[in-house]
């Protein structure tokens, strides 16, 4: 009954707009999922990234964090840039267009993820943490982010939406940063943004070893033993 | 002057009933413009009813009186719905309160099963497969459909068209709450599958593998097909209202029953409703249709934007 009355008054405009941001944020992993090329999903990741920054300038902008500002230009620059960009050219090298399909079909995973993505909504908002920063929801939806991308990591059979899975996560994880600890020193921050870029590096010469050895970015053939 | 407001009220399902084919040639006008053809004129479809009305009905042998009758049904229901909704004016008429929401998606979907028997019934393959596969997808947009009311009761504690609307004119803050977009954004992508429109099948041509609501009507001629055309544009002009005065834009309704303010909504109304044609039609041009089986991908994403806007209400953040 509580919920039902908080939601009979509207929210604050800037409430509105994160909320809106942080929803526009969930929308992108659950695309990633039925994106069918892998180029779109880094397409996808990039838009995501961006999201990420808009919403980060909308804090330091509503909040008077002037910090967050730098942060939304160097993760903008990182994630909305440099990542996809290297992303691209290991698939150009590689030459391999579309994703792997799915271990089920896309109409299934998205409902899937749509229970665990409600899942971690509600285990979330019944912890009840409050924050100065973002409103309430936003927390619920950076762990449905998380979630999601679990599902697209393990659904999909191949290198580049594992890896894409893997940095839309870390996006989740920035969101719920935000939520949490928007006043964190930026440094902190920024050597998130480095663990990601070691993530990146990782991701890439996994894809390029296993491109080389079975000229394929599936990992289905990774199940047949090899002597 | 001031008009009676049961004189409002019986304008509204007349307004529909009159402008719903113009509606429908004004789409096909610009969708014509945009592939860069002339088109056909924008009062075509009325000349269309016009001609199917002067012939004579036919009905395949071994039919019901059903098979005469649904189209009339359906025109009823279609008649009946405008009386629910928020179509001129801003305040509930006489008979606005008779039934929420629900009852309205109630009356159309009467509509559409009532068409669906008639061709189920004709005995036709391509009008019985368009009436089973209508019904197969409608199994999946009618729950995005209870998830829309569902969101619109969270935010308004009413099921009615009235209340919702009057809340999206209450401040910006009710525009920009996700809640109210997600609701929007499925609500929109159901309209493009029940009339018909690219993403689902093609509107126009005869590419019958791929019909769902256009085939079902294969089968009738003459008046009953005038009906069941005419029907479809309204239908069509009755979720536009829906999607405009009730969600996107509740502006330019008439608050008194002055007939100036009430002529003024019908000009507003029909000027709404010819912009989100153009966005139809640009839709209509930049898409390809969907191969049958990835419709379901469709309603499902419909299906997960409604169901998200229920969520971020019972956050308390929506």
């Amino acid at each position: 009954m509580n919920a039902l009355l908080a939601a009979g008054n509207a929210p604050t405009t800037f409430e509105g707009a994160t909320n809106t941001v942080a929803v526009l944020l969930l929308l992108t992993e659950f695309a990633m999922l039925r994106a069918s090329l892998s180029r779109s999903q880094v397409h996808l990741y990039a838009v995501q990234s961006f999201l990420v920054s808009v919403l980060a300038v909308i804090v330091a902008a509503a909040r008077d964090l002037p910090e967050l500002y730098a942060l939304a230009v160097v993760s903008l620059l990182l994630k909305a840039g440099a990542v996809p960009w290297l992303i691209n050219r290991l698939l150009r090298d590689a030459r391999v267009e579309i994703a792997g399909s799915g271990a089920i079909g896309v109409a299934s995973a998205t409902l899937l993820s749509l229970a665990l993505a409600g899942f971690g909504f509600f285990a979330v908002g019944s912890l009840d943490i409050r924050s100065r920063f973002l409103p309430h929801a936003a927390l619920g939806l950076s762990v449905s982010i998380v979630l999601v991308a679990f599902v697209l990591m393990i659904v999909r059979r191949d290198v580049v939406s594992q890896a894409v899975g893997f940095f839309s996560l870390e996006n989740g994880v920035s969101l719920a940063s935000l939520v949490v600890a928007a006043g964190m020193p930026l440094i902190i921050e920024v050597a998130f943004l480095f663990d990601l870029l070691v993530a990146v590096v990782v991701f890439g010469v996994l894809m390029r070893v296993h491109h080389h050895r079975t000229a394929s970015l599936s990992t289905e053939s990774l199940t047949s033993l090899q002597g | 002057m001031s008009l009676s407001t049961y004189a409002v009220q019986a304008l509204q399902p007349l307004t529909v009933l009159v402008a719903a084919p113009g509606l429908s040639g004004w789409i096909a006008k610009v969708e014509a413009r945009l592939q860069g053809r002339r088109g056909p004129r924008v009062l075509q479809p009325y000349y269309d009813l016009v001609k199917l009305f002067g012939k004579e009905s036919l009905a395949p042998e071994g039919t019901s009186w059903f098979f005469l009758a649904a189209p009339v049904v359906a025109m009823c229901c279609y008649l009946t719905v405008p009386l629910l909704i928020p179509v001129l004016t801003t305040f509930g008429l006489p008979l606005g309160y008779t039934g929420d929401i629900i009852g309205g998606s109630f009356l159309l979907a009467l509509a559409s099963f009532s068409v669906a028997v008639a061709a189920a019934e004709s005995g036709a393959p391509y009008a019985q497969l368009g009436a089973s596969r209508s019904k197969t997808f409608g199994a999946i947009t009618e729950p995005v459909m209870l998830f829309v009311v569902f969101s619109v009761a969270l935010i308004t504690a009413t099921d009615l068209p009235y209340a919702q609307a009057a809340a999206v004119r209450s401040s910006g803050a009710q525009v920009i709450r996700p809640a109210h977009l997600l609701a929007s954004a499925a609500l929109f992508l159901v309209i493009l599958y029940e009339t018909a429109r690219i993403p689902v099948e093609t509107h126009t041509g005869t590419n019958e593998f791929g019909m769902i609501e256009e085939a079902r009507v294969f089968e009738h001629s003459g008046p009953q097909l005038a009906l069941l055309k005419w029907g479809s544009a309204m239908k069509q002009l009755i979720l536009y209202t829906i999607l405009i005065d009730v969600f996107l834009a509740p502006w330019g309704l008439a608050s008194t029953t002055g007939a100036l303010s009430v002529a003024l909504a019908v000009g507003a109304l029909l000027g709404k409703a010819a912009l989100l044609g153009c966005v139809v039609a640009v839709i209509d041009n930049s898409f390809a249709k969907l191969r049958l089986f990835k419709i379901s991908e469709f309603v499902a994403a419909a299906f997960l934007l409604a169901v998200l806007a229920v969520f971020t209400l019972y956050l308390g953040g929506g």
